[in-house]
This record gives structure tokens, C-alpha cells and sequence, in this order.
């Protein structure tokens, strides 16, 4: 069929226009000149090889990672509450990497620590969430989970602001603070590596299960007597989504609008049907979240916040989407 | 068959049983009408007889696969048509299955076999209430189950839309399946029901040929306001 057949074209065309974006990525920056190397400099200049092999490589790849999980895990929370308008940080995932990040400043952590740290704080959080969800007494298991995770980001944001009142405003506070406004400037290939595992076992695990997924956005019954086990499948996809974002956060801190945006401009691109939104989100969101790295990184001679970028770029993504009525919130 | 024998189901923290002792069947190739007040029970004896519903006490039976249709759904999404009705499918695809060719080809099918054919890229969020009620039946066809279960499909729909919720229950029936449909619609009932049963306070109250079952009498007693014969026009596709 021809109109199942196009949003499969444009994936592969996504893919490509991706690996197009992250080459020009690695090429872009503030070394030797601010703007775009000379792919030749590579062959002929030993520093400009150092800079793009050690420092612009695994900064890319942690961009790619953070962008495709931040995007499938927003479209799979999506499709999972129904709702277009929650993202990957959903029952306090971002709030609890936010608090466990905090409280490693504080206590003067190392990178590792700093990010074991935060991967803890947002479980923890996740955790919290399905124990109180689980005790909610009236509901459906959806609302239950939303109330629960408003009630779980409250408690961790508390918590992290506990921690900064009383953090050393010299130098803890302005740590906690930076790290808190995201950012992949501490990148490394030790932090990526720890972060890929988890975050592409739920890129993989949301995209082969997209179907089922847009199955578990009609209701209970409905899901039921189309072969699904909602309750299960729910809290399988919820866990690999969460611990993925859990992954990324701890290593890029709280980078916030691509669960959000991502997805929405996946279905305008790639049409409303489920088969290509999730993995065209991971796609979508890899690009994006690489081409606010590299805005961020290297279109002023200081770096900005990963985060303020994603949040100037998704806002007025957002705005443009919903004054153009692209955004659809439909009607149930 | 669907069997019901002696089957009562309470609701968590109700007092009283929402399906109280029901013993009742509905055979393959006839449509069952289960009519009764708002709260007997209809809804609760479907669901028992879709399977995500266990009965308290007693039993209840089913030969054969259901596809089921809740009065209303959640769509939060604006799916097209052709990938809606393919959700369908699902049953037969294993878990990380995608539906492809065959799956759409069969989906387009049903659409065109429910006068939906030329729906099938349109979103479904943008549907009349009769139109959606067209597609979520082809849906259920797709399926390829031995029972459709139908809890009022003509809620809310004018009457060349109800006529045609009928022919595609008189064609499933036709087709071999049975059907299980709560409805408040007499017309509905009596167009395209072969048997019904009447459900009050969670208990049956009649059951037989459609004709014979809806007399006023006995209706009457069902809703408690007096109910008499009068000729109402109606269409006659149903």
C-alpha cells in the first residue's frame, strides 16, 4: 500500500539526513576557526584529529544517544497516558537524576559517582512512583501512575531545593545549578559507555514494540480484548522508557522539551499511525538534541546550557505547532 | 455458545451484585439484544461474557474467540482509519509483531464491507459518531472472531446510522458469528436482534424471539413507565 509504503521512505531518509547532520556535527565547532574544519585539517593537523576523535566523538555519540532515548521514550509515555502533552520525564524521573546528581555535588563525587548517583536518584523515583500508584485506591492504573508521579516530582524537586539551600554558594550551588540546566560538556567515553546499555535497550525495545504500544492507548477493555496484557505491557515499556531516560539524565542532567516536542513533530512528518512515530521519535530527537549540541557549544565563544538550548528550540517548536494547529489533543 | 449459568459479578466496594444469578445463552449464527434499565447490568454481563470480567459466582462460558466494542473508547490519537481497523490483527500477530501488507489488505476489506472504504486514510479522530461507529464494527470483523460483543453500538446515532449498524450485525450473523449487543434501541432490537433478554436489577427478566420478548407488557414492567403499541416510521434497510 502506498500510503504505508512513504513513512517507511522517509524514515530511511531520516537516517541518512541524521548521519549527514552528526558528520557535519563532528566538523563543527570553535577549533581551528569558529564554524566548519576543513575535513582535510583531519589528515594534516594532529590537534585538530585529538579534537574531534576525543573530545567532539564522544560528545556526538552522547548526543545521538540522549536525543533518540529523550524522543522514544516521550512518544512511548505518550502513547502509554494517552495524552500528548506528558514527556520522558514523567513520574519523576527527571526530579529524582536531578536530586541524586545534587546530593553527589554535595558530597563531592567524581564523574562516575556523579552519574551512579543520579541513574540511582531517578529509579528511586520511578520506584516511588509505582509503589504509591500501586496504594492509590480509586482510578484507573493511568491516573494512578499520573498522580503518583505529580506527587514523586513535588517530593524530589523539595528535596533538591533542601539541598541548594543549604549547598555552599561558592561553589556547590553553581554546580548543582549548571548541572540542572543540562548539558553534555562532561561527556565522556566512560559516561557514555555507562549510559548505553540501558538507554539502547529501551530505544530497541520501545521501537519493536510500537504496535503494541498504540494499542495501549485505547483503554483497558478495548486493549484486553485485542490480545494485550495492559497492566503488563504497560509496566514493561513504563521500566524500559524510564530506565532509559534515567540513563541519559544522569549523564546530561535535565534536558528538558525533547520528550515533548519530539514526537509531535514526528507524526507531522511522518504521519499519526504508530508503526514509524516511535522509531521516526528516535531518530527526530537524535538530530535535534545534535543540532542544539553543536548551538550550543559552538555558536558563542562560551558554551550554553544543552537544556536552555533544547528549551528556547522546543518552545518555540511548540508555539509554531500549536499556532499552526499541529498540535492535535484529541478528543477522550 | 455463550454460556451463562447461575453467573453474578460485584463491583469492588459495592454492596450489591451488578450481575445477580444470570443463566442465559446465545448461539453462533443469531444475535442476542440484551435490553434492560440504565445500571441492570447489560454492560457487566458483556464484559463477563468478553472475558475481562470474572464472575463472583457461577459461570460463564465461551466456545471461541470474542471481539469486543465498549460503548465508547479512548482516542487520544489520531490514527487513520486503515491503521485503527488494523488493531484488529493483533490477536493474530505474536507480541512484537507489526502489522504489514496482508494485515492492511484485510483491513481494507472490512472497511469496504462496512461502506467505510473510502475512510481509510481519513483520521479517525475526525469522524461523525456513526462514521466511528462503522469503523470500530470493521474493526471487530477483523478480528475474524467467533463473537462480536456489542455494548450499545447505536448510542447516539441518527437512523440511516443505526440502519446501518444493523445490516453489518445481520451480515455478521449471517456470516456464522454470534453477536451479544446491549442496546436501549427498541427499532434496533427488533430490526436486527433474532433473540432478546431482558436484564432488571442485574436479574433476567424475559428472554425469547425478539418479537414476542418486546411487548409492551413486559416492557412495562422493565422500565416501570407504561409502554403501548404505535406506528413510528423507520427505515427499512436495517
Amino acid at each position: 500500500m502506498r500510503a504505508a509504503a512513504r513513512p517507511g521512505r522517509r524514515l530511511v531518509l531520516a537516517l541518512l539526513a541524521l548521519a549527514a547532520l552528526a558528520f557535519g556535527a563532528l566538523l563543527f565547532g570553535r577549533y581551528p576557526q569558529p564554524g566548519f574544519m576543513d575535513p582535510a585539517d583531519l589528515a594534516s593537523d594532529a590537534m585538530a584529529r585529538n579534537v574531534v576523535l576525543l573530545i567532539r566523538l564522544p560528545r556526538v555519540l552522547a548526543a545521538l544517544l540522549l536525543g533518540a532515548t529523550l524522543g522514544a521514550a516521550g512518544c512511548a509515555f505518550q502513547l502509554i497516558f494517552a495524552n500528548p502533552l506528558v514527556d520522558a520525564g514523567f513520574l519523576g524521573v527527571s526530579q529524582g537524576a536531578s536530586f541524586g546528581a545534587a546530593l553527589a555535588l554535595v558530597l563531592g563525587f567524581g564523574s562516575l559517582g556523579l552519574f551512579g548517583s543520579a541513574f540511582a536518584g531517578a529509579v528511586l523515583a520511578l520506584a516511588l512512583s509505582v509503589f504509591l500508584a500501586a496504594r492509590i485506591r480509586f482510578g484507573g492504573a493511568v491516573l494512578r501512575l499520573v498522580l503518583s508521579g505529580i506527587a514523586v516530582s513535588a517530593l524530589f524537586s523539595a528535596a533538591v531545593a533542601l539541598i541548594k539551600y543549604g549547598a555552599d554558594p561558592r561553589k556547590e550551588l553553581p554546580e548543582i545549578s549548571y548541572w540542572m540546566m543540562g548539558g553534555l560538556s562532561g561527556a565522556t567515553w566512560a559516561t557514555l559507555g555507562m549510559a548505553s546499555a540501558p538507554a539502547l535497550v529501551a530505544v530497541a525495545y520501545l521501537s519493536l514494540t510500537r504496535f503494541r504500544l498504540a494499542i495501549l492507548s485505547l483503554d483497558e477493555a478495548t486493549a484486553s480484548t485485542l490480545g494485550a496484557r495492559p497492566s503488563l505491557e504497560r509496566g514493561l515499556a513504563l521500566a524500559a522508557a524510564a530506565l532509559g531516560v534515567a540513563a541519559v539524565s544522569a549523564m546530561a542532567g535535565a534536558v528538558s522539551w525533547v520528550g515533548l516536542i519530539v514526537p509531535h513533530a514526528a507524526r507531522l512528518a511522518l504521519g499519526t499511525d504508530s508503526s514509524p512515530t516511535v522509531p521516526g521519535s528516535a531518530i527526530l530527537g537524535a538530530g535535534f538534541v545534535v543540532l542544539a549540541d553543536a548551538v550550543a557549544r559552538g555558536l558563542f565563544p562560551g558554551e550554553l546550557p544543552l537544556g536552555v538550548v533544547t528549551a528556547f528550540l522546543g518552545t518555540g517548536a511548540f508555539v509554531f505547532l500549536l499556532l499552526g494547529r499541529r498540535v492535535r489533543v484529541e478528543r477522550g | 455458545m455463550i454460556e451463562f449459568a447461575n453467573a453474578s459479578y460485584r463491583y469492588k466496594g459495592e454492596p450489591r451484585l451488578a450481575v445477580d444469578g444470570l443463566s442465559l445463552r446465545a448461539l453462533p449464527g443469531r444475535v442476542l439484544a440484551l435490553l434492560g434499565p440504565n445500571g441492570s447490568g447489560k454492560s457487566t454481563a458483556l464484559g463477563m461474557a468478553a472475558g475481562w470480567l470474572k464472575p463472583c459466582s457461577g459461570t460463564v462460558s465461551r466456545e471461541g474467540r470474542a471481539a469486543f466494542l465498549p460503548q465508547s473508547e479512548r482516542l487520544a490519537f489520531s490514527f487513520t482509519c486503515c491503521e485503527y481497523v488494523t488493531f484488529g490483527r493483533a490477536p493474530h500477530l505474536p507480541y512484537l509483531g507489526v502489522p504489514g501488507g496482508r494485515e492492511r489488505e484485510l483491513a481494507l476489506r472490512a472497511l469496504d464491507s462496512v461502506g467505510m472504504g473510502a475512510f481509510a486514510k481519513k483520521r479517525i479522530t475526525a469522524l461523525s459518531g456513526g462514521e466511528l461507529q462503522l469503523v470500530r464494527l470493521a474493526r471487530a470483523l477483523v478480528q475474524d472472531s467467533a463473537w462480536v460483543i456489542l455494548d450499545e453500538p447505536t448510542d447516539m446515532l441518527d437512523p440511516a446510522h443505526v440502519a446501518a449498524v444493523g445490516a453489518v450485525v445481520r451480515d455478521m450473523a449471517r456470516a456464522g458469528k454470534g453477536v451479544l449487543v446491549s442496546t436501549h434501541d427498541l427499532y434496533f432490537a427488533l430490526a436486527s436482534a433474532d433473540d432478546a433478554a431482558l436484564i432488571k436489577a442485574g436479574r433476567l427478566l424475559s428472554h425469547g424471539p425478539t418479537a414476542a420478548t418486546l411487548e409492551p407488557g413486559r416492557l412495562s414492567e422493565l422500565y416501570g413507565v407504561t409502554f403501548e403499541l404505535r406506528q413510528v416510521p423507520a427505515p427499512v434497510n436495517g
